[in-house]
């Protein structure tokens, strides 16, 4: 027993229970209180607890949830880290009131931490993690994380502080598979051997030169974004072969996908509970995990079909006559990949953007000139209408006429309550894209408005 | 009529939506029915540059600039300069605004040469400059641009280049001086990403009427309805009016 560690594990359990009292769902506050009291209680919480962290860009959420029903299936006991609390306070809260507050370690020998990419390096510091998942890296709140290259040299050093850890990693990011050259980690690559959409959106590549080079990749096929079959003719630096790999994508519709996945050559049929192409690069590496931590490999899969993600990644909300899917967006890349999905719909849609630029949002929002709405046009009457709101609404509406959306479908209502009104007040289902603190306080809403629960309270 | 816009190295100076630029000076020709073609030149292909009656370049990630220099000092160099000195209208933002000048020097006193196009120079900080920022634009009678910043280099003007007005909020070229930009001849150089011209349509208009005046010099652009790009500017204006106050 260390009187410390037990008085800032008592304080951590305070504030957080004082915030929930107050109606709040602060993630982060806790922790900083506990590290305020001791600089290193995530390490001393944190001891003899087999972590397995999801980091990366985009799909850490979903990639998380996901590992989490397949550990729960495979019968561990574990906690994890929800609802954004991803950075260093945030984990550290999570394990200090997991924790017994008078011996100073956690109830459970396992815990499954999503990492927010630019905290991994200090978290990773402290945690002794034995699988750490790598999702992809895009072009990220650049006002924030900085140029893409500037985030993998800081997962790299993550990486480093864990030279034990099996790394499960994205063989179809040029990016993201470079991280295994330098380090002495076992490695496990995951990937989609094939290209998932008909027709994509026009994206601009995050990484089109050799990150070891500098030459022009070739690429064999492309998925999305910068991910694919690429090589680089100069150097041969190319994509691994990945161990567990998608082989197949058998249907793919507004619901769920189907696809085959290859594990070590043995062939699975899994249906993933979520739609859209970044979905199956996500149930790819939650198999991925699922490997590296020796789990049972047709319980993982199915796993894939049950598992329920929500927070904003595709969460569904039956309101009115209608359904209203919440999706989180906050870079490029991801609303890319959403609107691959959504303009290969098959019938009527109101599409809705909702654009805040506060800090967790990132302040500033030129990104959404590099998104492809352009798209959108391609759907003709199908998409009924366009409602953009939040803090910069004037700035999505502009983004909308540039792309060529008539005027008339624009529809610009800076309030929340009128805003659901309006979209529910027809029959087409709604999508809402909204950025992190949109989706926070639209969520708020929501539940006050139609009774649905507070995300805390899951 | 036909406005030919050279869009330069699309693929690498990508950042922060810039390109939507080029989609806004597009449009903004198409809507009053003059065309417009916009070709994409990159590394390997050869510039001949007195085929454009307009220029764009962004900026992009520090990863990729390697790439980019040795392509720009090769044929590039001397074409972009004879565009530049022939009045050709040139778009330059960030990184791009930065490589139309002479040089970049690090803070620790490394120093990475540029084409020298514009009598401009940059010295990196440890710190960026990054937020929402306002400045006025002489050309524009004292009116005031709305953009985003985010660089970490300082730029300083050498005589014979002006700034394109005063900062009203943020920091500008360099933090000190009070001036945002660089106009040479009709160079038109800003820090401001955003995406810049679409909620400041005053300054694509300005942008286009110097390309189309070089064919027709009595050319007057048609105007718009401009609401929703003035509700954009006019938001950003106020909220930046406000911290000011």
């Amino acid at each position: 027993m260390n009187l410390r560690t037990s008085f800032a594990i008592l304080m951590c359990k305070w504030c957080r229970a004082l915030l929930r009292k107050l109606g709040r769902g602060g993630t982060d506050f806790p922790g900083k209180v506990a590290l305020k009291i001791c600089p290193d209680i995530l390490g001393r919480v944190a001891k003899n607890v087999k972590v397995v962290i999801v980091t990366g860009t985009n799909g850490k959420t979903t990639t998380s949830r996901m590992v989490e029903q397949a550990m729960r299936d495979n019968g561990l006991s574990f906690f994890c880290n929800k609802s954004g609390a991803n950075l260093l306070s945030g984990v550290t809260a999570e394990f200090a009131v997991n924790s017994s507050t008078w011996s100073g370690t956690c109830k459970y020998p396992y815990a499954l931490i999503e990492s927010d990419e630019a905290a991994f390096k200090a978290i990773s510091k402290y945690v002794d993690a034995k699988v750490v998942v790598v999702t992809n890296l895009f072009r990220d709140q650049l006002d924030r994380y900085g140029e893409v290259s500037h985030t993998l040299e800081n997962i790299k050093i993550g990486i480093s502080h864990l030279p034990q850890a099996t790394l499960c990693l994205n063989a179809d990011d040029s990016l993201v598979a470079s991280i295994a050259q330098d380090a002495p980690n076992q490695v496990l690559y995951f990937g989609v051997n094939t290209p998932i959409y008909k027709e994509r959106v026009k994206e601009v590549s995050d990484a089109p030169y050799c990150v070891r080079c500098k030459h022009r990749y070739v690429y064999d096929y492309v998925t999305y974004g910068h991910l694919g079959g690429y090589r680089c003719p100069n150097c041969g630096y190319h994509r691994p072969t990945p161990q567990v790999a998608v082989t197949e994508v058998i249907s793919s519709d507004a619901e769920q996908s189907v696809v085959n996945i290859a594990v070590d050559g043995k062939e699975y049929r899994a249906v993933i509970n979520l739609p859209g192409g970044y979905n199956i690069y996500n149930a790819c590496s939650c198999a991925a995990a699922g490997k590296a931590m020796g789990l049972d490999m047709p319980t993982v899969i199915e796993s894939l079909s049950t598992f329920e993600c929500g927070f904003g990644r595709m969460e569904k909300f039956p309101i009115g006559k209608t359904s209203v899917r919440m999706i989180l967006v906050k870079n490029p890349a991801g609303c890319n990949q959403v609107l691959n999905f959504l303009s290969n719909a098959s019938g009527p849609v109101l599409f809705t953007v909702c654009l805040n630029d506060r800090d967790a949002d990132g302040t500033d929002v030129s990104w959404i000139w590099d998104v492809d709405f352009e798209k959108l046009c391609d759907m003709g009457d199908l998409l009924t209408a366009i409602y953009v709101s939040g803090v910069r609404a004037d700035d999505m509406a502009l983004r909308f006429k540039y792309a060529g959306i008539p005027l008339e479908k624009i529809h610009v209502e800076k309030d929340y309550g009128k805003l659901m009104d309006e979209v529910t007040d027809q029959e087409a289902p709604v999508y809402i894209m909204p950025t992190y603190t949109a989706m926070l306080d639209l969520r708020d809403k929501i539940s006050k408005k139609y009774g649905f629960e507070e995300f805390w309270e899951k | 009529m036909e406005i030919r816009i050279c869009h330069l190295y699309p693929d690498i100076l990508n950042l922060y939506g810039d390109r939507g630029n080029v989609t806004c000076l597009k449009k903004r020709l198409e809507w009053r029915g003059i065309s417009c073609s916009v070709d994409e030149v990159s590394v390997g292909d050869s510039l001949q540059a007195s085929k454009y009656d307009l220029f764009f370049i962004g900026g992009g990630q520090d990863f990729e600039q390697g790439v980019l220099l040795d392509d720009l000092k090769g044929q590039k160099t001397a074409e972009i300069k004879a565009a530049i000195e022939d009045g050709a209208p040139f778009l330059a933002i960030c990184g791009g605004y930065q490589i139309l000048g002479n040089y970049y020097r690090t803070w620790d006193g490394q120093q990475c040469d540029f084409i020298g196009a514009i009598d401009v120079d940059t010295i990196g900080q440890k710190e960026r400059m990054i937020g929402n920022y306002m400045f006025t634009c002489d050309d524009l009678g004292g009116e005031a641009v709305v953009g985003f910043e985010n660089h970490s280099g300082r730029t300083y003007l050498g005589s014979g280049v002006k700034p394109i007005g005063k900062v009203l909020s943020g920091h500008g070229n360099n933090g000190e001086d009070g001036f945002e930009g660089a106009r040479y001849k009709n160079v038109f150089a800003t820090y401001s990403h955003g995406c810049l011209l679409p909620k400041n349509p005053k300054v694509a208009d300005l942008l286009l009427t110097w390309a189309i005046r070089r064919k027709n010099p009595s050319f007057e652009l048609p105007p718009l309805d401009d609401a929703l790009e003035n509700n954009a500017h006019e938001y950003m204006q106020k909220r930046l009016s406000k911290v000011e106050s």
